[in-house]
């Protein structure tokens, strides 16, 4: 009986992901309210603090200017699957004048590479991988 | 020359009247279809639309046209894009679009302009159209009367009422937008003014400025929006005679200004608002003449604000009149009316003798712990709120109001703004 409220304790520090409020929740770089199902993003520090982005460049920014924080979550939504969430690391962005990001980045993000090219070949711009964002987006 | 030029130019415009025709649409008229009258449509043609209703999308306006709905007239898009003006010099007036669907891979609109100008959309009404007026890379153009009401089944997935990108030159004036994203978007918007509409029950802002530079909006209404107006990363934006009104939550605002410089915000109305104003990162704003009624902070500034002035507002029975991140030594505050102020006026000269400094310690103490929030009422606070009032100890010593006024200021009205001249 004692260890269970203990289990549910140590489950509570475990930093995790949350669902986010689309409409409620504003932007922890940029102020702006959260509505983009396609475009947003979460970042969940090692200590389990849940900062909620507008925009994938509002992510890359705001590591940007906090260069020492360490992250157990990064992720953005998949452009393709509105409200789905999924890691940064592994997915592939599209800088696409044809779709334009809540902050004027044009950039979006795909589950696959394949994905990517896919809409790429449809739509125009450039693919690139999560490290390269920074260089990208401040040439 | 002048003259004959002028004359020439008359000629010429006579001329093209003359030969203007005006092609009916209707179901028992010349035209069944609104798509037959403009492939036959020569430049300067009139398409006249009467009563009916025209599931047509798609349209494709690629001459100089003028289409006028009668009364009843209705285009429906079953779900698509409705019309799209790829021609300078295009009038769409009088008529009811409907029926645009939501959709993740594309913005569609009921009416898309597209690098054009000379342009005038008038006393339409748009009613669940997913994007209302999309105006993209277009100038010189009017977006005026229009009532445009979206019936929004999923509130996260609902477009902008009127949405303008990469545009300059642009006046809308005297719409009337209901239940979007943002009720008029502006990215990449130059030199354009925004008057007299009404913009409410948006899922966002009422209106929102992104990276756009010398606009002005005047005599608007925003209220009930997620939140009244937001302008972010953008120059020389002047904010006239606006109201806003009721925009209540966690994290809502009448007006967020965030990395703005030079604006001028003059003669506006801030009433039931959680915060009237949010500043984060605005350089160089003028406040002037505003009323700020009832909010729970009227302004609330945080870091990176420089050389602001505050000059001759109302703030009338605000929770908090100002909140300040920093020690804010180069932003100033002259001359409005507090009505927390309990100083006196000996010489009668309508001045208060004391300053006024309006930051209360609690509302620092709200800042680092907004769960304190709920002592707000309670004894202990007034107590270091007076004992800080006397003493001054936490909060910023230098942010006071030498002139504070004795009677509410006589806002509003055309002939302050001559005053200030």
């Amino acid at each position: 009986m004692l260890v269970l409220p203990l289990l549910a304790l140590l489950a509570a520090c475990q930093p995790s992901p949350r669902p986010i409020n689309y409409g409620e929740d504003a932007c922890h770089f940029c102020r702006m309210t959260v509505v983009d199902q396609q475009h947003a993003a979460q970042a969940v520090t090692d200590k389990g603090k849940v900062f909620v982005f507008d925009a994938a460049e509002c992510l890359v920014n705001y590591r940007l200017a906090h260069p020492k924080q360490e992250y157990a979550y990064l992720l953005v939504n998949d452009y393709q699957q509105p409200g789905v969430l999924m890691p940064a690391k592994e997915s592939s962005f599209l800088i696409s004048e044809a779709i334009p990001s809540p902050m004027g980045a044009n950039l979006s993000a795909f589950e696959s590479q394949e994905k990517a090219q896919q809409v790429q070949a449809a739509k125009g711009g450039e693919i690139y991988q999560w490290d390269a964002l920074p260089n990208a987006l401040h040439p | 020359m002048f003259t004959i030029r002028w004359f020439l130019f008359f000629l010429g415009f006579l001329s093209l009247n003359a030969a203007a025709r005006t092609l009916p649409v209707g179901e028992t008229a010349e035209y069944p279809k609104i798509r037959l009258a403009i492939a036959d449509a020569e430049a300067g043609d009139t398409i006249r639309i009467q009563a009916g209703t025209y599931c047509e999308s798609g349209l494709v306006v690629d001459k100089p046209l003028t289409l006028i709905g009668e009364s009843g007239a209705i285009l429906d898009g079953e779900g698509k894009e409705i019309l799209v003006i790829m021609a300078n010099e295009v009038t769409v007036e009088g008529l009811t679009f409907c029926r645009v669907a939501t959709s993740h891979i594309e913005d569609r609109a009921a009416i898309r302009v597209k690098n054009v100008r000379d342009f005038l959309i008038r006393d339409n009404e748009l009613v669940d159209t997913y994007f209302g007026v999309y105006l993209e890379h277009a100038k010189k153009g009017i977006v005026r009367g229009n009532r445009i009401v979206g019936e929004p089944t999923n509130e996260a997935n609902t477009g902008n009422g009127i949405h303008a990108w990469y545009c300059e030159h642009l006046l809308v004036d005297d719409n009337y937008v209901k239940g979007h994203r943002d009720g008029i978007y502006f990215e990449f918007v130059d030199s354009s003014r925004i008057t007299r509409n009404v913009s409410e029950g948006q899922l966002r802002y009422g209106l929102h400025f992104m990276f756009s530079n010398y606009d002005s909006y005047e005599d608007n209404t925003f209220r009930d929006n997620g939140a009244g107006v937001a302008v972010m990363f953008s120059k020389f934006i002047d904010m006239i005679n606006n109201r806003f009104a009721d925009n209540w939550g966690g994290s809502s605002y009448g007006l967020l200004l965030k990395e703005i410089n030079d604006a001028e915000i003059q003669g506006n109305e801030f009433v039931h608002n959680t915060i009237g104003i949010h500043v984060e990162g605005g350089n160089r704003l003028r406040y002037l003449h505003n009323t700020f009624r009832q909010n729970g902070w009227a302004l609330k500034i945080s870091g990176g604000c420089m050389y602001n002035r505050v000059i001759a507002n109302n703030f009338i029975s605000n929770t908090f009149d100002l909140s300040q991140a920093g020690r804010g030594a180069d932003n100033e505050y002259v001359g409005n009316y507090w009505s927390e102020y309990s100083g006196y006026d000996l010489d009668r000269d309508g001045v208060g003798d004391v300053p006024f400094r309006p930051i209360k310690l609690f509302s620092y103490v709200v800042d680092q712990t907004p769960e304190a929030m709920v002592m707000l009422r309670s004894l202990f606070v007034d107590l270091i709120n007076l004992a800080e009032k006397v003493s001054p100890v936490l909060t910023p010593a230098n942010v006071q109001d030498p002139q504070p006024q004795m009677e509410p200021l006589p806002i509003g009205g055309e002939e302050f703004a001559i005053m200030e001249q």
